[in-house]
């Protein structure tokens, strides 16, 4: 008993160096946090669309395929660079895209489109932001993977680069 | 990037140690006079949720600090709510299903915070066996 | 030029600190000579390359990439002085300038009886300094230099631009740095099993004095920093950053004490040679948490790793054979002296035990959202209304117990005569709360408490004053210059947190405060005050341009009392934005005035503080720190006395 009182200082200085370890040396991208709706249903918004000026048709947009829901914005510089890779998994994967245009100018956002290709099925206007705090968005760009049920499977905080693009695409493959 | 361009007061604190080349700002524009209920008890039941809720793109700081667009947006969010007749608990939840634990300053008591909140009582019990054993001896001496 | 040359220094540093090692390991008295030699040499050196450095700056050199990152030539000079420790590299050189010079202390403390005990230190220390040195010459070298000279620098930080902040970092690091000499010596006394009976603990004691000193006003100043700097009416927010200079503080207050029970009792020698490990290694362990971004995770880009990994392994060594000797070495050290609840001793005991857990949850607290990432896949933040809810309570009966210790006799305690001595501070106590309650008809608990406490340790202060001047004056008659005699620097300091106490609980609990829209003509009422907006103006300051407002405080007979001009300032050159807050301060309340956003028409948007009694928290921390110097000077008299 006596014993274990002075041996105790190092075993605790030694559990906490090793979580410090552990953490420096598997320092997870800080864009990977955890969503809280990963495994939840997708949540239902009512809203207009941005391309046909119309009511955005959810039942129709969240149907029995594999989607991504990607946040973006004609203002933030992120989704800009991203937007190729967007682009990419529509065009050349024929993944199925939903935008959800976060606090923009219609006519900017339509101009930006036309300007970078439009890899989107359908464009959900997000005038004040309240979709995405529903679906629980830190700050754009956010993508999620949402499966044949409507349930959510991945989050990226973060844009799409070059660097996390084929690990993404993994993630897409794995939920298909 | 809308993350990366606010930066928050308790930022610049990181110079207690001496922090080194980070752009910094601070922003006094946080709970402003627009968003108040007219309810002061109202208010005041928003302004200590608002207190407890974390701005989730800022280091340790609260949503009724941040000018964070976001934090705006809670913020406005929670007051809505609270007129609309929630329960500071309907709040808190509304906002832990989309956001998680992360957004609450104060950790909610559950199992992954269970010893967060006791291990201080531990070390109470520790310090007052060790009183007890120390008082105990010194009978024994005398 | 400079630069190079300044290189050059920090690495014959290095040389004279691994010199430093090998003499140390040698017990001859006449190889003193050498040590001589390295201790001086290491001192001359780091001050050149500090001053080199800090000449770099001055002259803007901007092939230094240090200055180019962290200066500019419209920067005033005496920011430019001070921006040499305003920046990581620059910073770690300052400690390792702190060290050197303790290390010269240290050598000083030879004396004929003690040569292998200090020899022994000087060992310890130089293991230290040559860690710092390598940490600083591998992974941030100050005087790095770039292959093409910029025309200026990428500017500086304007909130940085500030007397407080200038001196904040060198106290904190006095108070690091004194207690790595703490930690040395802790180690020398476990190692040598203390063979030459060396009265280790007369040695550790103004070490431990003047950091924590040192650390009281460094962290003070940071919050004086924060509280007119940051615009939140607060000046503690639990933040990282400030818990890890709190902890060190916390573990050097308990050691302060229980060394008191070591020098008159020789019990808890055990104890206090941990405690004077842990205390070290939780300052480098802060400055870890700080610098390599493991807490920053979120949405802030982590510093260079290697630094992180590098503080880590230096952590890990020193603390795994700091430790492990003491796990073989410290039942050398187990006194017989076990001692009842009730007596001096036990007192300090159980102010030790409460300052130590209380910084184990802060450190439990810091760094619990790091736990729960790696063993579940939440995340989860721990913020200020858990450091509130778990540290006040704990802190409260520490303070009770702070009250009566003094009071308290050595070993045996006549409670009745004890009881007999606390009753007046008791009723002292007992009226002043009910004169505040009834005159302010507040039914604010944690007020009453924060006042109750702040009147029971002032009381029992005046108490003990007036009992040691009534045992003078019964041997000789009572004068003046002997009642300036009886404070002494326990009483100082006492005092000191006493009012200390006064100032945060007024300024936590009846804080005030307005936030509106005011347009220009607009009153405003707060407390007792009328806040008239008078006009808004535009003024160029040496390198910002601010919008001055101009507010007139008015009090309720119409009389003005001062006009504040809060600024929102730009500074063109980093496109920071900053704003100024205005404060009108006296001894009952500071009135703080902070203004925002807005235009002419929509009126701008102002938040009025009015904040009770925040001076007496720095008058508290004013007379705490002059309790430590007295105390500081008091234990050097001793060592000197002892060294003859």
């Amino acid at each position: 008993m006596r014993k274990f009182i002075f041996i105790s200082p190092i075993i605790v200085f030694f559990c906490i160096i090793f979580i410090f370890l552990y953490l420096l040396i598997t320092k997870s991208d800080p864009s990977e946090l955890p969503s809280a709706l990963i495994n939840q249903k997708a949540p239902k918004f009512e809203t207009l669309s941005l391309l046909s000026e119309k009511n955005f048709l959810y039942e129709k947009e969240f149907n029995h395929d594999l989607k991504i829901v990607n946040f973006f914005s004609s203002w933030c510089i992120p989704c800009s660079a991203e937007h190729k890779y967007i682009d990419l998994l529509s065009k050349e994967k024929g993944i199925k895209i939903i935008g959800i245009n976060y606090k923009d100018d219609p006519k900017k956002a339509l101009q930006w489109l036309d300007n970078l290709g439009n890899p989107y099925s359908d464009v959900a206007i997000d005038s004040n932001g309240d979709i995405a705090i529903n679906w629980g968005v830190y700050g754009i760009p956010e993508t999620f993977i949402v499966n044949y049920n409507n349930i959510i499977q991945y989050r990226l905080a973060g844009p799409i680069t070059k660097k996390n693009y084929e690990a993404f695409y993994q993630q897409i493959i794995k939920n298909k | 990037m809308l993350k990366n361009i606010k930066i928050n007061k308790l930022f610049f604190l990181y110079i207690f140690l001496i922090f080194t080349g980070s752009v910094v700002a601070n922003n006094c524009n946080a709970v402003e006079p627009e968003e108040f209920l007219k309810d002061p008890k109202q208010e005041l039941r928003a302004r200590n949720i608002s207190q407890n809720v974390r701005c989730l793109i800022c280091q340790n700081q609260s949503i009724d600090e941040s000018s964070a667009p976001l934090a705006k947006d809670l913020r406005i969010i929670i007051r809505n709510k609270i007129t609309e007749g929630s329960t500071d608990e309907e709040i808190y939840k509304f906002l832990t299903d989309r956001y998680g634990d992360f957004i609450l300053l104060n950790p909610p008591f559950k199992t992954s915070t269970i010893l967060l909140w006791i291990l201080p009582f531990i070390f109470f019990l520790i310090a007052i066996v060790v009183l007890y054993w120390h008082n105990k001896n010194s009978k024994k001496n005398n | 030029m400079a630069s190079t040359l300044g290189n050059s220094a920090l690495w014959l540093s290095f040389l004279f600190s691994i010199l430093q090692f090998i003499v140390s390991t040698k017990n001859i008295n006449s190889i003193i000579i050498f040590n001589r030699i390295a201790v001086t040499g290491l001192l001359t050196s780091t001050l050149a390359s500090f001053f080199l450095l800090m000449y770099c700056h001055v002259t803007s050199d901007f092939a230094v990439i240090n200055v180019f990152q962290n200066s500019h030539t419209t920067k005033p000079l005496l920011y430019k002085i001070s921006g040499v420790w305003g920046n990581h590299e620059g910073s770690m050189l300052l400690w390792m300038l702190v060290l050197s010079i303790t290390n010269y202390f240290i050598f000083k403390l030879y004396s004929k009886n003690n040569s292998i005990f200090v020899s022994k230190t000087l060992q310890i220390q130089a293991v230290i300094t040559i860690g710092f040195l390598l940490f600083i010459l591998i992974t941030s070298n100050p005087f790095e230099r770039m292959s093409t000279i910029p025309s200026n620098g990428l500017g500086f930080n304007p909130i940085l631009q500030d007397p407080a902040l200038a001196i904040h970092p060198p106290l904190l690091y006095i108070g690091y740095v004194g207690l790595s000499a703490v930690f040395s010596l802790s180690i020398a006394t476990m190692n040598l099993e203390n063979d030459e009976g060396t009265p280790w603990y007369i040695y550790m004691k103004p070490f431990v004095v003047a950091a924590w000193t040192f650390l009281t006003a460094g962290i003070a100043l940071g919050s004086i920093w924060a509280y007119y700097e940051l615009g939140w009416g607060g000046w503690w927010f639990w933040d990282p950053v400030e818990n890890a200079a709190l902890m060190p503080w916390l573990l050097s207050t308990a050691l302060l004490h229980s060394l008191i029970t070591v020098e008159r009792k020789k019990s808890l020698q055990a104890w206090v040679l941990l405690l004077a490990i842990l205390a070290f290694l939780l300052s480098v362990i802060g400055t870890f948490l700080v610098r390599s971004g493991i807490l920053t995770s979120v949405h802030t880009f982590a510093l260079d790793p290697t630094r992180g990994i590098y503080i880590l392994i230096f952590i890990g060594l020193l603390g795994s054979y700091s430790l492990i000797l003491f796990a073989l070495k410290s039942k050398n050290f187990l006194g017989k002296n076990y001692f009842s609840f009730f007596s001096r001793e036990g007192s300090i005991l159980v102010n030790n035990l409460i300052m130590v857990i209380v910084c184990g949850s802060v450190f439990f607290g810091t760094t619990y959202p790091l736990i729960v990432e790696i063993f579940t896949s939440n995340r989860i933040s721990v913020g200020e209304p858990y450091f509130n809810a778990t540290v006040i309570p704990m802190i409260i009966p520490a303070i009770l117990v702070m009250g009566i210790g003094p009071l308290l006799s050595w070993s045996k305690v006549d409670s009745k005569k004890t009881l007999k001595q606390i009753l007046p501070s008791i009723l002292l106590t007992i009226i002043i709360i009910i004169i505040f309650f009834l005159s302010y008809r507040t039914y604010n608990i944690p007020g009453l408490v924060g006042i109750g406490l702040a009147s029971w340790i002032i009381s029992n202060v005046l108490v003990t004053l007036f009992l040691n001047i009534r045992k003078e004056s019964k041997k000789n008659n009572f004068a003046i210059s002997s009642f300036l005699k009886h404070f002494n620097s326990m009483i100082i300091a006492h005092l000191g947190v006493g009012l200390l106490i006064i100032g945060i609980t007024g300024s936590s609990v009846w804080q005030e405060e307005k936030i509106s829209r005011m347009k220009v003509n607009d009153e405003k009422m707060i407390s007792n005050y009328n806040v008239v907006f008078k006009e808004i103006n535009e003024v160029a300051g040496p390198n910002y341009l601010a919008l001055r407002g101009s507010f007139w405080i008015y009090n309720q007979n119409n009389k003005i009392i001062t006009v504040l001009t809060p600024e929102n300032r730009i500074y063109p050159i980093t496109k920071n934005t900053t704003s100024e807050v205005s404060i009108h301060t006296n001894l009952l309340r500071d009135l703080y005035i902070v203004l925002g956003d807005g235009d002419n028409d929509n009126g701008w948007v102002v938040r009025i503080y009015h904040n009770p009694l925040v001076v007496w928290i720095w008058i508290g921390v004013l007379i705490i720190v002059i309790g430590g110097l007295s105390a500081l000077k008091n234990n050097l008299n001793i060592l000197r006395l002892r060294n003859l």
